[in-house]
């Protein structure tokens, strides 16, 4: 049954209408640039073909939104390495499967006969241990606040039944102080954010008072239609224009003040904040989640030791530059010619939410 | 991958529900929405239900511009104490 409203939010005539209102309010001033943090939303702005439609003094700049992509090759590695142990089924989200690491992606340890399976959702990978039990069946947690959630919730069903043998790479990360990095990072050249809607659904505007506020940076959490993302653009460039930062939040139907209490509390009863590497910006203090010790028994991280020191990332590709928004796919010259869907060099290419998977399919 | 589908609870036994998407039903987890009731739309992500979607705000949303028009769109400020 499709959502009453849904058309409304898609509607031509109100998108010219707010098309014309944003044109209206920057007109001769000068070129704000903002920064779509959610990889979601970059797919749908290039699909939507907004990025195009834009007034010249409004730049959208894609962010580090987009899970797979932010996930460093060091991970990757690791949970390749696992799905080749024998014993192991490795379990993980669709988008991860054509990755590619240091050596090999999840695909060609597939063909060096490793037992990869693809799942819906984390519940599929429990109840993979629980038809397995000669298995260790291993999970790879990639994912942000909307994600991170469902896989909690995966090792508390699993800790209930007992079954010792799901296990859990965490390598979840946190969108705000990503957001805090970035502020900080001096060639960052964005006037704004355009922040998630199903993060934020989670965790709830007040997460990103510090970046409004400490780091004077307009916030709206956006969702994601034509008319949202157009309305959030017009709310920004108010802000911008009365020299105002504060956290605003369009996506009214979903993301409520202090977001899902039940899902962040299932997430802080599973994981405890950790440093993370991030593809492109670093080690980001507090920006990782690490399963508890309660959890231990599931952790994989500590039941399997394996050595990465040989990860690096792939030769040429900028997919570092692009998830700071500091070059676009454009700038690559690896982009749509060595590095393409079907050959995908980096992990921008390879996701649904990737940048350069986005330019690729729609902007080119 | 945040990804989530707007979705319709036509059923809902103990912590699982059936939701029908686009004409089709499939099962979801409501246990981070335990609050979830019949005829709600949520929305599923990775098989679980994470939000309610509500009606209400959608509609004002829509009429967002002409009601206000002023540059004031409900903002949030610091922490209240």
């Amino acid at each position: 049954m499709p959502l009453p409203f849904l058309d409304d939010f898609r509607d031509r005539s109100q998108v010219r209408a707010l098309l014309g209102e944003l044109n209206a309010r920057l007109e001769g001033g000068p070129v704000r640039r903002v920064m779509e943090v959610c990889g979601t939303h970059t797919m749908a702005i290039s699909r939507q073909g907004i990025r195009q439609a834009l007034p010249p003094e409004l730049k959208l700049i894609s962010g580090p939104g987009c899970p797979v992509c932010v996930t460093s090759n060091a991970d990757i590695d690791r949970f390749i390495e696992i799905s080749l142990l024998p014993g192991v089924i490795a379990a993980t989200f669709g988008d991860m499967l054509r990755v590619p690491g240091t050596r090999m992606g999840l695909s060609q340890a597939r063909g060096r006969g490793a037992q990869v399976r693809i799942v819906y959702s984390t519940l599929d990978a429990v109840e993979l241990a629980r038809k397995n039990p000669e298995s260790e069946v291993v999970f790879f947690g990639v994912g942000f606040e909307t994600t991170a959630p469902t896989v909690a919730a995966a090792l508390v069903e699993a800790r209930a039944a007992d079954l010792t043998n799901f296990h859990v790479l965490s390598v979840h990360k946190v969108v705000p102080p990503a957001l805090e990095a970035l502020c900080a990072a001096p060639k960052l050249a964005v006037d704004a954010f355009l922040c998630p809607g199903h993060v934020s659904a989670i965790i709830g505007p007040e997460a990103y008072l510090p970046v409004a506020e400490k780091h004077n940076m307009p916030c709206v959490i956006a969702g994601f239609e034509p008319v949202d993302i157009l309305q959030s653009l017009i709310m920004i460039v108010d802000q911008l224009n009365g020299d105002r930062s504060v956290v605003e939040t369009q996506y009214n139907r979903v993301v409520q003040p202090g977001g899902n209490p039940a899902a962040r509390a299932i997430m802080e009863s599973v994981f405890d904040p950790c440093d993370a590497e991030w593809r492109g910006l670093g080690v980001i203090p507090s920006s990782g989640l690490s399963i508890k010790r309660e959890f231990s028994g599931h952790d994989a991280g500590e039941k399997f030791d394996i050595d990465v020191s040989y990860s690096r990332e792939p030769k040429g590709c900028i997919c570092g530059s692009i998830l700071t928004g500091v070059k676009i796919p454009t700038d690559c010259a690896l982009f749509g010619a060595a590095c393409n869907p079907g050959h995908p060099v980096g992990p921008c290419m390879v996701s649904s939410e990737g940048t350069c998977a986005a330019y690729y399919q729609y902007e080119i | 991958m945040c990804l989530a589908v707007p979705a319709k609870i036509v059923e809902i036994e103990g912590q699982l529900v059936t939701v029908e998407v686009g004409g089709l039903t499939r099962q979801a987890s409501i246990v981070l929405l335990p609050d979830a009731s019949l005829g709600d739309y949520v929305l599923i992500h990775a098989g679980f239900a994470i939000s309610r979607i509500d009606e209400k705000e959608a509609l004002e949303t829509l009429h967002l511009f002409e009601q206000l028009g002023n540059g004031d769109y409900g903002s949030i400020s610091g922490p209240q104490d």
